[in-house]
C-alpha cells in the first residue's frame, strides 16, 4: 500500500513535467481531454484535471472557462516547475546536517565585514599586479 | 577485556583537538580523507563495543531470550561495573540504531526528491533554474556522474571567470564523490558525539578541497575566491548564533583567505615533530587503538559466551 502510494506520487511528479510539456507544445489554450490525447498512454481524464489543477496552485499555468470545461494556458516552462520543486525541497533542508553540500554556506552577521575587506584586497592586489579577468 | 572495552566509547574525544590541527594545517584532499576514515574507524568501534555491552546487559534482564550461561558471573566479571554498563548500553545502541537510520534514510529521500524535481529537463551534467535565489548544488547521480544544479540569479552575478571557478567546483564534489564522505561522516557523529568535531571539520576540508580543484582547473586562485565571496554575500545572511561566537571567523571567510594565499603544498604523510604530524600520527593511532581494543574486547567476549553457552 505504502509502496503503490510512493509509486504514484513519483508518476504525479514525472506527470507534472510532462503535462506542462505538453501544453508548451500546443498552439494557445487547449482543454484538458487535449492533454490526454496527446500524452497518449493510459491516462484517466480525472488524472489530468487533478495535475492540472496543481500546475494551477503553483502557479505555471492558468486557465479559463471555455463552454462546460476549462481551456489551460502555460505561465511558465518545465524548468520554472523545477525550480519551484527545488526550492520547496532546499527550504525544507536549511539545518547544519543538510545532505546536499551548498556552494557556500549562509554568513552570521560578523563574517560579512571580514568577507568584504578579503575581497577588497584581492581586488587591490589584483590592480596593482594589472590582472585582468 | 576489562577497561578495554570502554576505550574506544571514549577515544573519539581525541577527535577534537586533531581534527582542528588537520583542517588547518593539511592539504584539504589528506585531511577529508584522513578525517573520514578515522571517524569511520572510530564509530565502528564503539558500536561494536556498546552492542558488547548490550549483550551482556541483555543477559542479566529477567526472561530474556538469550542463553542462561551469559549471565553467568564469569561472563559478568569479564565487564566493570556490567550491572550499569550493560543496562546503560541497550538504550544507548537503539537510540544510536535509530539515529543512523534516520539519517540515512533522510539522505535517501532528499536525493531522490531532488533528482525528481530535475526530470524532464535537459542537460545531464548542468541544470541551470530560473529562480531568484541564488544557489548551486552538485546532485549527485546513479551512474557515476552527477548535474551541477545553478540558478540564474548566481550565473548573473558572476562574471565569465568566476562562473568557470563556480563550475569546477561542483564538478569536483562530484569527481571525487564527496557526497560519500559526508555521509560518512554525518553517520560517524549519530554513532558517537564525541566524533562531531570531525563531521564539522570534514564539511569544511571537503569544500577547500572542491576549491583548491577548482582553482587548479581554472588556473586562477582569485576568481575562486571572488566567486566564492560574491556568492555568499547575494545568499540570505544566517541567523545570528545562539552562543556567542568564538573569534574564528566562519567558513566562507577562511575558504576565501585559504584562496588567496598562495597553494597549500601537497605532502604525502607530514613528519612526526611538527604540529601537524603530531595530529596526522596522533589520529592515526587513536583509530589503531580504538580497532585493538575494540577488537580484543570482541574476541575475548566471544570466548568468554562460547565457554558458558551449554553445548
Amino acid at each position: 500500500m505504502v509502496a503503490q502510494h510512493r509509486r504514484a506520487r513519483r508518476g504525479q511528479g514525472e506527470l507534472e513535467s510532462q503535462v506542462l510539456g505538453a501544453l508548451r507544445a500546443a498552439d494557445g489554450p487547449v482543454t484538458a481531454a487535449w492533454v490526454r490525447d496527446r500524452l497518449g498512454g493510459d491516462l484517466a481524464h480525472t488524472t489530468v484535471v487533478t495535475i492540472l489543477t496543481r500546475l494551477l496552485a503553483k502557479d505555471v499555468v492558468s486557465r479559463e472557462r471555455r463552454g462546460r470545461s476549462f481551456a489551460w494556458t502555460p505561465t511558465a516552462d518545465v524548468a520554472r516547475l523545477a525550480a519551484l520543486r527545488m526550492r520547496r525541497l532546499l527550504d525544507g533542508e536549511r539545518d547544519r546536517e543538510a545532505v546536499l553540500a551548498s556552494f557556500v554556506t549562509a554568513l552570521p552577521p560578523g563574517d560579512e565585514q571580514v568577507l568584504r575587506a578579503l575581497l577588497e584586497t584581492a581586488e587591490d592586489t589584483a590592480d596593482r599586479g594589472g590582472e585582468d579577468r | 577485556m576489562g577497561v578495554f572495552v570502554f576505550l574506544p566509547l571514549v577515544l573519539p574525544l581525541t577527535a577534537w583537538p586533531v581534527a582542528r590541527l588537520a583542517a588547518l594545517h593539511l592539504h584539504p584532499r589528506t585531511a577529508t580523507r584522513l578525517l573520514t576514515a578515522v571517524a569511520v574507524v572510530m564509530s565502528v568501534c564503539s558500536t561494536l563495543c556498546l552492542a558488547l555491552l548490550m549483550v551482556v546487559g541483555t543477559a542479566q534482564l529477567p526472561g530474556n531470550p538469550l542463553p542462561d550461561g551469559w549471565s553467568d558471573p564469569q561472563v559478568r566479571a569479564a565487564v566493570p561495573c556490567d550491572g550499569i554498563a550493560g543496562r546503560a548500553a541497550i538504550p544507548a545502541l537503539a537510540a544510536v540504531t535509530a539515529s543512523c537510520g534516520r539519517t540515512l534514510w533522510r539522505h535517501r529521500r532528499v536525493i531522490r526528491r531532488a533528482r525528481r524535481a530535475l526530470t524532464g529537463l535537459p542537460g545531464p551534467r548542468v541544470v541551470v533554474l530560473p529562480d531568484s535565489a541564488p544557489y548551486a548544488y552538485a546532485l549527485p547521480g546513479g551512474h557515476g556522474h552527477g548535474r551541477v544544479v545553478v540558478t540564474t540569479a548566481l550565473l548573473a552575478a558572476l562574471g565569465p571567470a568566476e562562473r568557470r571557478a563556480l563550475f569546477a567546483h561542483e564538478r569536483a564534489h562530484l569527481a571525487a564523490r564527496h557526497h560519500r564522505h559526508l555521509l560518512a561522516v554525518h553517520l560517524a557523529a549519530r554513532a558517537n558525539p564525541f566524533l562531531r568535531p570531525l563531521r564539522s571539520a570534514v564539511l569544511y576540508t571537503a569544500e577547500r578541497w572542491a576549491d583548491e580543484a577548482a582553482a587548479q582547473a581554472v588556473g586562477d586562485r582569485r576568481a575562486v575566491a571572488r566567486a566564492i565571496g560574491k556568492a555568499a554575500l547575494l545568499a540570505p545572511a544566517a541567523p545570528a548564533p545562539t552562543l556567542p561566537a568564538l573569534a574564528a571567523a566562519g567558513p566562507v571567510p577562511r575558504r576565501v583567505a585559504a584562496l588567496l594565499a598562495p597553494a597549500p603544498a601537497v605532502r604525502r604523510w607530514p613528519p612526526v615533530c611538527t604540529a601537524v604530524g603530531a595530529a596526522a600520527w596522533g589520529a592515526a593511532a587513536g583509530a589503531a587503538v580504538s580497532a585493538m581494543s575494540s577488537a580484543n574486547s570482541a574476541v575475548t567476549l566471544f570466548l568468554t559466551l562460547y565457554a558458558a553457552t551449554p553445548l
